[in-house]
């Protein structure tokens, strides 16, 4: 369980994110979203611990980012909204080169790879070099990395953009299929799509959560309306 | 990535061709000196390596932190100390791949154009030295991991790194000589360098070893620091920015004092290994060691501060150890430091040796004492023991003059200062002779030198040449002469030589080896005689000539005592160009051969400008002319046997191996690597 209390964040006179609280639950797919500024990513990076907030704290299973950051990040997985991948590595020897990273057992290494391939389905890209992937086969790569050792928490961090139709829906599924065995952050500004696989949004405006939107079991259309509705409440 | 590897080749190619052609300088200014090849090698490497790790270390956090792959890592699971860690051993390892290289290349080079250079140096002997880059690389590797963690931009971090370590040390260095050249003995070399050339020489100082590894982890800790830093972007985190730099800063604060702690408990151990340790000595320096008896001591009268103290103290320590081989003179050593040993300075001190000096006792009473400030060497060390401890044998060169001879009192570049105050330093007085107007020739007279009669000589003056190379109203019951000669038929002495077995002729050379064109390059000395025995190897550069062949006079000619042998000294092209008669029976020792003549075919072989302008065994071979002339054969030595470091190159050997070495090996292993890397490329 991810729980995040009073998140502060500051970038000199620029208060990015106020009071952030909220905690999602194995299972869960929570989205935030907001209008561009409104302190997503910085949310995510912070979640990351690429970022140290100025306030709060946060913590999976009870494991703090700041007192035990590395039991923190072990439970961690994090997708870039612009994937940085080492473009010379092949697709097998990149992931292999990050699960090592992350301290995975060598004798378990294979078995990581081969699952979070199947599930990103890039089984047949393994032995391109990365360089030659387009941005969606790219993106799949970067979520593969995510989720490669299976961790407690996912965050992705705007992960339908720059995606056609077709791979936004594949990225639903895999999305949806990791729920199942994690807590799930996504950040974006697809609404239709989200609303398709999340359980859980939260709207946010000028760094605080401003509304909370549930989705399960709701149609898409009365998702995205609320949704509007907060959003131009937000910005009132 | 890809930018990385094709950075690391040019890296690697670049620092290949630097360091080639900073050896190969190195070794050209060198040349007949006493250094060491691996000493050389060392601080040829040195100054480039700094360069090589900055390249090296300069995209490693930057490209990182441009990509945006830093958050990745930051994100994992891994302490910041442990990214800089894999970072810093990725450098070193490659900049310690580019060293061993490099040294492979030098290896393979030398061997091919300077054979002899190589052919006495192990491997092993490299190793030291060796040992002293990967310290340095290791401390250049983490600054450049901390200069690339502070810059985003990858050519600022490498220019950073670079001016930190190369431009700033040596222009203070620089500066503080300039500004103050009498302090110039205190700063002593260089530190870097000084530090790369104690342990090429096995001078191991624990203090240095500690710096370097103190100095190391601070810089990764810093480095360290730097990247944890990347977290604190917000307002708040501040404090924790202030925090992370003043506990850099301390870090670097806690390095220098640790440092000094380690310079104040400083140990210096004088390795043996690979041989290195050892201090090689010329078959003089032996011969004189093993043939003087008893004891003498030797007394280093300066403080152990003193940057020449180690140098000082492992040449001494090595001189020991050859005396207790050869099993000849026992040498004590004592160190007397003016600052500590008070009772012993004022004891020297009233004896009038000043501070700064080598003191030689015999017997307990001071013999001899050599300001360190005037230079010492191993030729004039051995040339005091075998004064102080010898039997007294000094005897006197005496040279001619009135006929347009060089003179030995002349400075200039004609002159043949350098070469007598050798002789002086050998135990020799010279003297100057008038053959016309002088009564006798005195009985301390060792030979007589000819250095390039320009007129003739006269009758009576012919006769009192003759009459002293016979014995005749002379204590001596025979005489020595060396004569230079400028020409084959001026003079007088070359009738002279022709009575006595020699015959000048002009040279008519075949195919020699040259430098200038006009020198003839001399490396045969396949006879055995005293004189060139010990030049295997060597080379005596002679200018435009003169040959020499048996005359009527020698050969089986006479019998017993005046039987006359004719030896060939120097031989290039087909024609003899220094010769040597002696007179007496076959077999018998010096008392009963008492003539001895020897004639080179050329006269400024010897002045002080050839001297001065070039390294070969031309001043040796004139010395042992002199000591075989005056009975002391076992002393000719060639320094350049042991001591010295002769490639053996000419001219054109020399520019080949710049070229081959410098230019074309590094540009070709720089096109390899680029043709690997884009191999790799294509196959994925």
């Amino acid at each position: 369980m991810l729980e995040v209390r009073n998140i502060a964040f500051a970038y000199r006179a620029n208060r990015v994110l106020r009071d952030v609280s909220f905690v999602v639950s194995p299972g869960e797919t929570v989205c935030v979203v907001g209008d561009n500024g409104a302190g997503k990513t910085t949310l995510l990076r912070i979640l990351a611990t690429i970022m140290l907030p100025d306030a709060g704290s946060v913590r999976v299973d009870g494991h703090d980012a700041l007192k035990t950051p590395l039991r923190f990040r072990r439970e961690l997985g994090y997708l870039q909204e612009n994937p940085s991948l080492y473009e010379d590595m092949t697709v097998k020897s990149y992931l292999n080169y990050r699960a090592r990273l992350k301290g995975e057992p060598e004798k378990r290494i294979r078995r990581r790879i081969g699952e979070a391939s199947e599930t990103c389905r890039i089984t047949d890209i393994m032995q391109k070099q990365i360089r030659s992937l387009s941005f969606g086969l790219k993106k799949r790569v970067a979520l593969a990395d995510a989720i490669l050792l299976r961790p407690r928490v996912i965050l992705l961090d705007d992960v339908l953009a720059g995606l056609d139709r077709t791979m936004r829906e594949a990225a639903g599924e895999i999305v949806s299929s990791v729920a199942a065995f994690s807590s799930v952050i996504v950040t974006g500004h697809e609404l239709t799509d989200l609303a398709r696989w999340s359980t859980r949004f939260l709207v946010l405006d000028q760094g605080r959560i401003v509304a909370t939107v549930p989705s399960a079991g709701l149609d898409v259309a009365t998702v995205v309306g609320r949704l509007d509705a907060a959003l131009k409440g937000g910005q009132h | 990535m890809a930018r990385s590897l094709y950075s690391t080749a040019f890296a690697l190619g670049g620092f290949l061709a630097g360091a080639a052609a900073l050896f190969a300088f190195n070794l050209d200014a060198a040349e007949g000196g006493q250094a060491k090849l691996s000493s050389i090698w060392t601080v040829s490497v040195s100054p480039v390596l700094p360069v090589l790790a900055a390249l090296l270390g300069m995209d490693t956090w930057s490209d990182e932190r441009r990509s945006g792959r830093i958050e990745l890592l930051l994100s994992s699971p891994i302490r910041e100390k442990d990214f800089v860690l894999g970072k810093f051993f990725g450098v070193w390892v490659m900049t310690m791949f580019g060293v061993a290289v490099f040294l492979f290349a030098s290896l393979g080079f030398l061997k091919a154009y300077a054979p002899q250079l190589i052919g006495e140096t192990a491997l092993l002997g490299f190793l030291p030295g060796f040992v002293a880059l990967v310290m340095q690389g290791a401390l250049w590797s983490a600054v450049s991991i901390v200069a690339s963690a502070l810059f985003s931009n990858a050519a600022a971090a490498a220019t950073a790194t670079t001016v930190l370590l190369v431009a700033l040390p040596r222009g203070l260095w620089f500066a503080l000589s300039s500004w103050g050249p009498q302090g110039r003995t205190s700063f002593g070399e260089m530190p870097i360098d000084a530090h790369a050339f104690d342990f090429a020489s096995g001078l191991v100082s624990t203090g240095t070893v500690l710096a370097y590894v103190i100095f190391t982890g601070a810089m990764l800790f810093v480095a360290s620091k730097a990247v944890a830093v990347l977290r604190c972007g917000s307002r708040g985190a501040s404090t924790l920015r202030f925090t992370t730099k003043l506990s850099s800063f301390l870090a670097v604060v806690f390095a220098v004092l640790a440092s000094a702690l380690a310079y104040r408990l400083d140990l210096t151990l004088d390795l043996p290994v690979g041989g290195t340790g050892d201090t090689r000595f010329s078959a003089r320096t032996r011969s004189v060691l093993s043939e003087a008896r008893g004891a003498v001591s030797i007394t280093a009268f300066l403080e152990r501060s003193d940057p020449r103290f180690r140098q000082l103290g492992h040449f001494l320590r090595a001189l020991k150890r050859e005396a207790d081989e050869v099993s000849g003179i026992r040498i004590d050593l004592r160190y007397v430091d003016p600052t500590l040993d008070i009772g012993e300075a004022q004891r020297l001190v009233r004896a009038g040796v000043g501070k700064d000096s080598l003191v030689f006792e015999r017997n307990g009473r001071i013999a001899d004492a050599v300001r360190l400030a005037d230079g010492y060497s191993e030729r004039l060390i051995a040339s005091i023991i075998e004064r102080v401890a010898l039997p007294f044998q000094r005897s006197c060169v005496y040279w001619t003059s009135g006929h347009g001879e060089a003179s030995f009192a002349d400075y200039g570049a004609e002159g043949m200062s350098d070469i007598a105050r050798d002789l002086s330093l050998d135990g020799y007085g010279n003297r100057t002779i008038d053959l016309a107007s002088d009564a006798a020739i005195a009985d301390d007279c060792a030979l007589i030198v000819v250095a390039g009669a320009r007129t003739d000589f006269s009758s009576v003056e012919l006769d009192r040449v003759r009459a002293y190379l016979e014995g005749r109203g002379s204590k001596n019951e025979g005489g020595r002469l060396l004569v230079l000669l400028n020409s084959a038929d001026t003079g007088g002495i070359p009738t002279l030589l022709s009575e006595w077995g020699i015959r000048p002729v002009a040279a008519s050379l075949g195919q020699t080896r040259t430098i200038s064109g006009t020198d003839v390059i001399i490396t045969d000395f396949t006879l055995d005689h005293a004189v060139t025995r010990p030049f295997e190897g060597q080379q005596v550069v002679l200018e435009k000539p003169i040959a020499f062949v048996p005359s009527a006079a020698a050969g089986d000619v006479g019998s017993g005592a005046d039987l006359k042998r004719f030896h060939g000294l120097l031989h290039a092209g087909g024609a003899c160009l220094a010769a040597g008669v002696d007179r007496g029976e076959t077999g018998a020792d010096l008392a009963i051969r008492p003539t001895r003549i020897i004639a080179v075919g050329d006269v400024g072989f010897v002045m002080n400008g050839k001297l001065r302008a070039y390294a070969n065994a031309n001043r040796d071979f004139f010395l042992n002319a002199v000591k075989y002339l005056s009975g002391r054969d076992a002393l000719t030595e060639s320094g350049t046997e042991a001591d010295r470091l002769v490639s053996g190159m000419d001219r054109e050997t020399r520019a080949r191996f710049v070229v081959a070495f410098s230019i074309v090996f590094p540009g070709g292993f720089f096109l390899l690597l680029v043709a690997a890397i884009a191999k790799r490329r294509r196959r994925q």
